[in-house]
């Protein structure tokens, strides 16, 4: 099927750029995306569906007397691109000045990135893909029979950004993305264990489906039988999963300026306090190597960076896209985002990149083995409940084994964990090796002390 | 359109497709998101696009893509009959299909007051008003976000059955979010509002209105306690029982997750929970968020009921998983857009209101807890359930004490369905958005109902 080159993309937001500029706009941006994704999709022990989906759009910001217009479409011809400038700039003049409203960003140098596109992965046939699902399957079939694949699968994307805007920015670049996952439940008789998952993604054909149908097959078999247990305060393992639930409602939101400069945010004037462990280092990484956020621009077409958020516990930066920047006369850390699919039909909000700890030197089997009581917690349910100002949570850890002399020693079921997020970062004990990519977050297990457990005997 | 479909759907079927459907749209949205008073942005935009879906040998192939030319309809169709075979190798159960009614018809959006004809001049005012209504409630509110959206537009549906449906997509949507900070108490506090009819839902949910309500929800937070954790009697409001309702029971009960191994895979026809528990899916509400007169498989929606005075007797089901359980299908299948295929959603998912008055339900608390809005839940196939809670109080000897803030309960679905002991005799639906892969407009909701028990979190 046909496919547009990156070539004509910049085009296409040039026209329209200058369409608005024509109509009297006093700045204006476009960004646009194309991308084709390919997925083999298992439901219940078997690869039921394929699917290809393929969209493309442009979405126009058009700036006039500080009011800010947008306006987007996913049919890509000169007479609907130049209508939806126009809207756009409709859409500006209806609207309201914003005070705080300087500018879009000027041009400034881009540095490259690593392991981003993969043209293995452009190659990959949907019955390529059929065969990598099949063979994680394959795995958790002849795992133990009590163990069901709810749903899972292959998928890969191939996706090109460009952006240009009136102050002479005109960059693009193009991404691959390919990932497995296996959701799995443990049935043996009226026992029903939790969904358990795992999945491997990543930006270079580098996955592996066997490991991914093992890890979700161990889960369901180790979930059997949970028993109940009573409340108290324990240390806890939070593997990627659970941990990225629970910070990306409360901390990852907390440094974001947006969210300081509104009151917001519980790290509010506290730059160069210690707000962590101090074995707690983070950096937002937006040119991490293979990270599946990176990218040489962000959705403002302002250059991805390495930032240092927290530094041996010391809160160091807040990450900024254009117009939270522009409010302080700082730059932007290249945190402007547009999320999905249709990314073309949103407008840039700020959003952290890669969201990096720096890993530790325990082995997982360290981890564990110096626990003498306490929760190893794979998935958290309910963390977008959590009180994004306060970091306060009360959550369902799901699944969860008990630690018990050093040994995971059986899992356990009705087990909530409650407080307040910001006082885990302190509490954070040790670090992993273990390092993995996964939504914002990539880190290693994390072991928190003084960890609140409800439970429900 | 529809000829151009049809075309699509007979070269799919000499292709082989041994059932082949194409659902187009043209929609068009705006969005608004104001930040204290402040419009960060006004949106407009159209989408337009299909959906080829292909079923063949006992598996499905997808391709969406965003155009609309008789070419690459053509293109697509092919791919995705290749497609359905690629993933058919493996096929151990292959995919049927139950038989419905097929259905030709043509559905109009019927609104006093359209939201294409209102300018968008007045729809940031509208917006702009309730802003200020909110941030002006009290000085210690620090922030208000709003976000406004509205959808209307067409969709075709067009199977080889000889199913042809137009329909007119209508939604109108608001959330309204503040936060408030004295000292070093943060709180936060949010509202919905979501309608099928029309802007004529704003006549309702006035400015004024939605501003008092949810400034009065965060103002509350910043006096109140966090609750003490363990096992308490609550009574719950009609917002909480409705998310518990969608969340803990609704879900289990979408029938691809019944099948897929949730809790009540064995329970059909038993009983499950209190005598006094009934409850529907209904997408017949005039209006309501979660309404609409074809599912995305063609099916004329209906009102289901899931669970009659205890006994579980119906599921939510899709063509595919009402052919599997020998049932038939509920008009439950829902797609988001062109962009994904239809699976198996609930639309007005409510708990039937009862006898008992508000101070019936409280009058034999000594100490509990009053939970009366919710923000977000989730619930696992096991059936474990986790509702967060926005706005709560204590209740003391059968009266209504302090506010309680940042809690949450949690417990176990088919526990929780037995434990409750009284149902009210009011009655309220919510709007809100669900998500399963793919975004629903839905409505929850019910009566004030008393739980002997649930699990209360919270409280560092």
């Amino acid at each position: 099927m046909a496919e547009l080159k990156l070539g004509e993309l910049l085009d296409f937001g040039k026209k329209a750029i200058a369409a608005a500029i024509k109509r009297g706009a006093n700045e204006a941006e476009a960004y646009l995306s194309i991308g084709t994704g390919i997925s083999i999709d298992i439901e219940r022990g078997q690869i039921v569906r394929s699917i290809k989906s393929m969209d493309q759009g442009l979405g126009i910001r058009v700036i006039f007397n500080k009011a800010v217009g947008f306006s987007y479409t996913n049919i890509l011809s000169d007479k609907n691109v130049n209508e939806t400038a126009i809207r756009a700039f409709g859409a500006a003049k209806a609207s309201k000045p914003d005070k705080s409203w300087v500018k879009l960003p000027n041009p400034r140098s881009y540095s490259d990135t690593n392991k981003t596109y993969d043209k293995r992965i452009t190659e990959l046939s949907s019955d390529a893909l059929v065969d990598i699902a099949a063979e994680m399957l394959g795995v958790v079939c002849d795992y133990d029979k009590r163990v069901l694949a709810v749903a899972g699968g292959a998928s890969t994307s191939v996706f090109g950004n460009a952006l240009v805007n009136s102050h002479g920015i005109e960059v693009s670049e193009v991404g691959t993305a390919i990932g497995c996952s296996m959701e799995t439940i443990g049935r043996d008789g009226s026992d029903v264990t939790p969904a358990c998952f795992d999945l491997d993604a990543q930006r270079v054909y580098d996955i592996d489906p066997i490991v991914v149908g093992t890890e979700a097959s161990r889960q369901a078999v180790s979930s059997l039988g949970a028993k109940k247990m009573g409340s108290g305060v324990f240390p806890v393992i939070f593997t990627q999963a659970a941990f990225h639930s629970l910070l990306y409602y409360t901390v990852i939101n907390a440094v974001k300026a947006d969210f300081v400069q509104r009151e917001r945010s519980a790290f509010k004037d506290k730059i160069g306090e210690k707000v962590a462990s101090e074995l707690v280092t983070v950096y937002d990484d937006g040119l991490l190597d293979g990270g599946l956020l990176t990218s040489k621009f962000d959705c403002e077409g302002v250059p991805c960076q390495k930032t240092l958020v927290i530094e041996k516990g010391v809160l160091k930066n807040f990450l900024y896209d254009n117009y939270t920047a522009n409010k302080e006369g700082l730059q932007s850390t290249g945190n402007a985002s547009r999320s999905g699919q249709t990314s073309y039909s949103s407008t840039p909000v700020l959003e952290a990149n890669n969201f990096a700890f720096k890993e530790g030197n325990k082995t997982t089997e360290d981890l564990v083995g110096e626990v003498k009581d306490g929760l190893i917690v794979y998935g958290v349910q309910g963390a977008h409940s959590s009180n994004p100002e306060s970091g306060e949570f009360s959550v369902v850890a799901t699944p969860v084994w008990k630690i018990e002399n050093g040994n995971i020693a059986y899992s356990v079921r009705d087990v909530m964990l409650v407080g307040v997020f910001f006082d885990v970062l302190k509490n954070v004990s040790a670090l992993g090796n273990n390092v993995r990519k996964l939504g914002h977050l990539v880190a290693p297990w994390i072991r928190v002390e003084n960890v609140r457990a409800v439970g429900r005997l | 359109m529809k000829d151009l479909l049809k075309k699509t759907v007979e070269y799919g079927r000499n292709l082989g497709a041994e059932y082949i459907e194409v659902r187009a749209q043209n929609l068009f949205k705006t969005l608004l998101t104001t930040k204290d008073g402040t419009v960060e942005s006004a949106k407009q935009g159209t989408e337009s696009g299909v959906g080829i879906r292909v079923l063949t040998k006992g598996a499905w192939g997808f391709v969406s893509l965003g155009k609309l030319d008789a070419k690459i309809l053509s293109e697509a169709a092919f791919e995705a009959v290749r497609l359905a075979k690629a993933a058919s190798l493996h096929i151990k159960s292959p995919v049927e299909l139950a038989d419905v009614k097929v259905v030709e018809d043509i559905v109009k959006a019927n609104s006093r007051k359209k939201p294409q004809d209102v300018s968008l001049e007045q729809k940031i005012n509208d917006v702009l008003e309730t802003d200020k209504a909110t941030l002006s409630f009290d000085n210690r509110i620090r922030s208000c976000t709003i976000s406004y959206l509205d959808v209307t537009g067409t969709n075709y549906f067009v199977n080889s059955d000889g199913a042809s449906i137009e329909q007119d997509k209508l939604y109108v949507w608001s959330r309204i979010l503040a936060s408030a900070k004295e000292g070093n108490v943060f709180a936060s506090a949010r509202e919905e509002i979501g309608s099928t009819a029309g802007y004529e839902v704003f006549d309702v949910q006035t400015p004024e209105k939605v501003g008092e309500m949810v400034g009065k929800r965060v103002v509350d937070q910043l006096k109140a306690k966090t609750p003490k954790g363990g096992s308490f009697p609550a009574i719950i409001g009609p917002n909480v029982v409705g998310v518990f309702i969608h969340e803990a029971m609704g879900h289990l009960a979408e029938a691809d997750l019944t099948l897929s191994g949730s809790v009540l895979f064995d329970k059909l026809g038993k009983k499950i929970a209190s005598n006094l528990v009934t409850v529907f899916d209904d997408g017949t509400i005039e209006g309501a968020f979660g309404s609409f007169k074809y599912d995305d498989e063609g099916v004329q929606t209906q009102k289901t009921c899931l669970i009659d005075n205890g006994k579980l007797t119906g599921l939510m089901h899709s063509r595919e998983t009402a052919k599997k359980l020998n049932m038939k299908p509920t008009g439950n299948a829902r797609g988001e857009d062109f962009r994904v295929e239809p699976i198996v959603r609930m639309r007005n998912t409510y708990l039937a209101e009862g006898n008992s008055s508000f101070e019936e339900l409280l009058e034999k608390v000594d100490f509990g807890y009053y939970l009366k809005s919710f923000r977000g839940g989730q619930a696992n196939l096991d059936g474990t359930f986790q509702v967060g809670i926005q706005e709560a109080y204590e209740i003391v000897n059968g009266q209504i004490g302090e506010p309680v803030r940042s809690a949450s309960i949690s417990g176990n679905t088919l526990e929780t369905l037995l434990m409750i002991e009284a149902v009210g005799k009011d009655f309220e639906l919510y709007p809100g958005r669900c998500g399963k892969a793919q975004t629903a407009f839905i409505c929850d909701g019910g009566p004030h109902i008393k739980v002997g028990e649930v699990t209360i979190g919270g409280g560092a």
